[in-house]
């Protein structure tokens, strides 16, 4: 299968820094993969992200090495506008996702299409179907500015969606978000991925991402210390020493096993916990 | 479909708005091109100021209250007039009446200074040269949404930073008034004094300019980063807009006869004013 | 310390009822945590407790005294707010500055300033960073910064508002520390949150609140039992005790080692 992002032994200093933020990564992305990022603050998780999309090098200048390649396309030859409809970047606060210069939501969404002369009907037809996509019909005539956090997530997802990326990149964009707004845009994430776009999504919530990640990355200070399966990283031993902590089901598991239960397997996620427990009180 | 036909939003549930500017009343003046209420802002206001008599001024602004009924704000367009009108007018018939140079007849002995009719002439055509401009200015402004404004000139050639400046300006205003609200009640919590007289007032906002300025620069930064990655500034393609703007029958008429007006206004007063055609309603 | 609530309304300038009757009492030590929806009115209810917002129908009293007698700016020393979002607090260039900004304002001797400074940096975990420009630290250590600030006005409750938000591993555990020292020394700690975990991890007593009205009030245990209602306000308990209540444990339990306990319980009494 093709990759849709290839990382070659990538390192980024941001300019007037003394250390690297990232260190000489090298990983490959397939496509259609749902690929998330965890770490400590300050493990260089966003400045990933923004490498991905071309903002570094083209928008925080620095010393580059090693290559990042996204569907064929070399960043740093490209462009961050040319990659936009390549790939896509959501970032953790909403309202900076924003252009300002939108009364509706439609405004908002069509904005982008706008800037690369995309036809009026066929920005119409878009902002419906993005709209539809998200879930956000019911408020195409509303200021954007006056939407609740969770409502302006999905409103940036789709104005960046919109661009029809391929792959989609989420810097911890639920975390400003309550529970329900979480949930309602990983829904749209999820129904995204089994589209077939490719998602490489940065999150905090360990168990979310032993839910639905293909492969996971752990980052500490700017290097690569762990990649693998779900199962292969929150099992890991080490992962503790890298500011992680696994979702709380491996701790069940794990304290099971000390205290002298006799279980199959340990167990990330929560469905397959529950039923392991169940079928201890039998 | 869901496209939407009058832009601006529906009002919002903290009372702040994005496009303060704008609220839809569906009447012919909102579908007008912006670019011909533009028009008529200058057309009319310099025709005023042309015409050698406040007449022809008086006239306009009769006319602008007419379009201020079409316009269903005839209420607001009469306070900001008189609002506005009324003291400028005591204060430029007061001043010009009594110490114009122009003044040869009197009128009127006030005790401290006496009224000249030339000079309370000149006051009167200032007043309603500038009530001309202001009342169409205002007209065009609450019946124009401003996406629309900056759709239309970026069409006719505005550079796409400056109509992204106009827009993001207006909107990112109430967003900082937002912030400082917030920042206000953080730093009361910290025990600083937000009321009180003038110098407490000053001293209390110090500390917020801190906050402010820097939660305004990072997100000024990340909002820098989501244009690029919405394709601002892409170069060698012509932008599209979501907010159409097209010139109707009525737009290209509105365009003639106003520009039509101004040059008959012009040519008329010139004569006027050379003694070839008898003056106008006076002198 | 002790404050008590009754038929607290209060409706913002453009008509929306944000708080609907509100009734409750908080005092002495034992930390509490509001939860629920984003809407539901923690924020605001938060809010009425250090006077920023006046109740538009009902009462508020801290130790007897209605909090519209006194300015916010006075209720600061009793009552510290430690805001979601550390930027909107911090504007001096040292950290050392910005632990003195707030005593100095309410009249904190100076010596007791500085010894209160020491002390505080080392409770948050700044000690050694006393002279860097707050913007220079880290989001986590900006956060610790804000509370630092806020402790230093050696209030007697402190509300806590998001403390989690964007926190990683080492983050929460040194939280957690300094909720439990405050305890210790007397503090009433309240926070609002979405953490589940970060909850039932400290704070024993539990309000739930929806569309501006409190559902639940009571012992964590009690209120997390209570599924169905939790599941009406989109709240849901955190992981482990969602495994111990669908698993089948009649208790409901906060931590691994409580769940085991409650297992092998369980097993027992299935013979």
């Amino acid at each position: 299968m093709a990759s849709a992002i290839e990382v070659n032994d990538f390192s980024f200093r941001y300019q007037g820094d003394k250390r690297y933020a990232l260190k000489h990564l090298d990983f490959a992305i397939r496509q259609g993969e749902f690929f998330c990022v965890v770490g400590a603050n300050g493990s260089g998780k966003s400045t990933l992200c923004n490498a991905l999309v071309g903002l570094v090098p083209h928008y925080f200048t620095g010393k580059t090495r090693g290559e990042i390649v996204v569907d064929g396309t070399k960043v740093s030859e490209s462009t961050v506008a040319d990659l936009s409809s390549t790939i896509g970047l959501v970032f953790q606060n909403p309202f900076n996702q924003l252009s300002y210069t939108a009364g509706s939501v439609a405004e908002e969404l069509a904005y982008g299409l706008g800037n690369h002369g995309v036809e009026r009907s066929e920005m119409l037809e878009r902002v419906d179907t993005v709209a539809r996509l998200m879930r956000i019909e019911h408020i195409l005539h509303r200021n954007p500015l006056e939407l609740s956090g969770g409502q302006v997530q999905r409103v940036a997802l789709g104005s960046v969606f919109i661009l029809e990326p391929r792959i989609l990149v989420l810097d911890e964009c639920t975390t400003q978000l309550d529970p329900l707004g979480g949930e309602e845009i990983f829904d749209v994430v999820q129904r995204l991925n089994k589209d077939g776009v490719t998602i490489v999504m940065v999150d905090h919530d360990m168990e979310r991402v032993a839910r639905c990640a293909d492969t996971v990355m752990v980052l500490d200070q700017g290097e690569i210390v762990a990649l693998g399966t779900p199962r292969e990283v929150f099992t890991s031993p080490t992962l503790g020493e890298h500011g992680v902590s696994a979702p709380d089901y491996v701790s069940i598991s794990r304290a099971l096993v000390e205290d002298g239960w006799d279980i199959p397997n340990i167990e990330i996620t929560e469905e397959p916990t529950v039923a392991m427990v169940r079928g201890l009180l039998r | 479909m869901m496209t939407t036909e009058h832009p601006g939003g529906m009002p919002s549930r903290t009372g702040s708005r994005g496009f303060d500017a704008f609220v839809p009343r569906y009447t012919v003046v909102e579908r007008m091109h912006p670019i011909t209420k533009i028009l008529a802002v200058f057309c009319l206001g310099l025709s005023a100021m042309s015409w050698p008599t406040p007449w022809l001024g008086l006239a306009l602004v009769v006319a602008l209250f007419a379009v201020s009924f079409l316009a269903k704000m005839p209420r607001e367009f009469a306070k900001i007039m008189f609002g506005f009108g009324v003291p400028i007018s005591v204060m430029l018939l007061f001043i010009q009446g009594c110490y114009s140079p122009r003044n040869v007849t009197f009128i009127a002995d006030l005790g401290f200074a006496k009224l000249g009719l030339e000079g309370i002439l000149y006051a009167t055509k200032l007043v309603v040269t500038l009530l001309v401009f202001l009342g169409s200015f205002y007209l065009m402004n609450k019946t124009t949404y401003t996406g629309r404004l900056v759709a239309a000139l970026t069409a006719s050639g505005l550079p796409a930073k400056m109509g992204y400046l106009v827009l993001a300006s207006l909107n990112v205003v109430p967003q900082m008034q937002r912030r400082m609200s917030v920042i206000q009640e953080a730093q009361s919590a910290r025990g600083l004094r937000t009321s009180g007289g003038l110098i407490a007032r000053i001293k209390a906002y110090l500390p917020l300019m801190g906050p402010v300025v820097m939660s305004s620069l990072t997100d000024a930064q990340e909002r820098g980063m989501t244009l690029e990655t919405r394709g601002f500034g892409i170069r060698g393609v012509k932008k599209t807009s979501y907010v159409e703007v097209q010139y109707t029958v009525l737009d290209r008429t509105a365009n003639w006869l106003l520009l039509t007006f101004f040059i008959l206004v012009l040519v008329v007063s010139t004569l006027m004013r050379l003694g070839v055609i008898p003056a106008w309603g006076g002198n | 310390m002790n404050i008590e609530i009754t038929e607290l309304e209060h409706v913002y300038p453009t008509g929306e009822r944000a708080l609907s009757g509100i009734g409750v009492t908080m005092a002495g030590t034992e930390p509490v945590a509001i939860i629920g929806q984003n809407g539901a009115g923690k924020t605001t209810l938060a809010k009425h407790l250090n006077g920023i917002l006046k109740p538009s129908g009902g009462r508020i009293t801290i130790d007897g005294v209605d909090i519209g007698d006194r300015a916010t700016c006075e209720w600061a020393k009793k009552i510290g707010y430690a805001f979601q979002n550390p930027a909107d607090q911090l504007f001096l260039d040292s950290v050392r500055k910005e632990f003195e900004f707030g005593p100095r304002q309410i009249g904190m001797p100076k010596e007791q300033i500085e010894e209160r400074v020491v002390r505080v940096a080392e409770l948050v975990g700044l000690q050694h960073k006393l002279d860097v420009h707050p913007f220079d630290l880290t989001p986590v250590e900006k956060r610790f910064c804000t509370i630092g600030a806020v402790v230093m006005m050696d209030p007697e409750a402190i509300v806590f508002d998001e403390p989690t938000c964007g926190q990683d591993l080492d983050g929460n555990r040194r939280l957690e520390r300094i909720i439990s020292e405050l305890r210790d020394s007397g503090k009433l700690c309240i926070t609002i949150s979405h953490d589940m975990k970060f909850v039932t991890a400290n704070f024993s007593r539990v309000i739930l609140m929806c569309r501006g009205q409190v559902l639940l009030d009571g012992p964590a245990r009690s209120v997390f039992a209570q599924t169905d209602i939790l599941k009406q306000s989109f709240v849901a308990p955190p992981p482990i005790t969602r495994v111990a209540q669908k698993a089948g444990l009649p208790d409901t339990v906060f931590g691994v080692d409580a769940l085991i306990t409650a297992l092998k319980q369980e097993r027992d009494r299935r013979g």
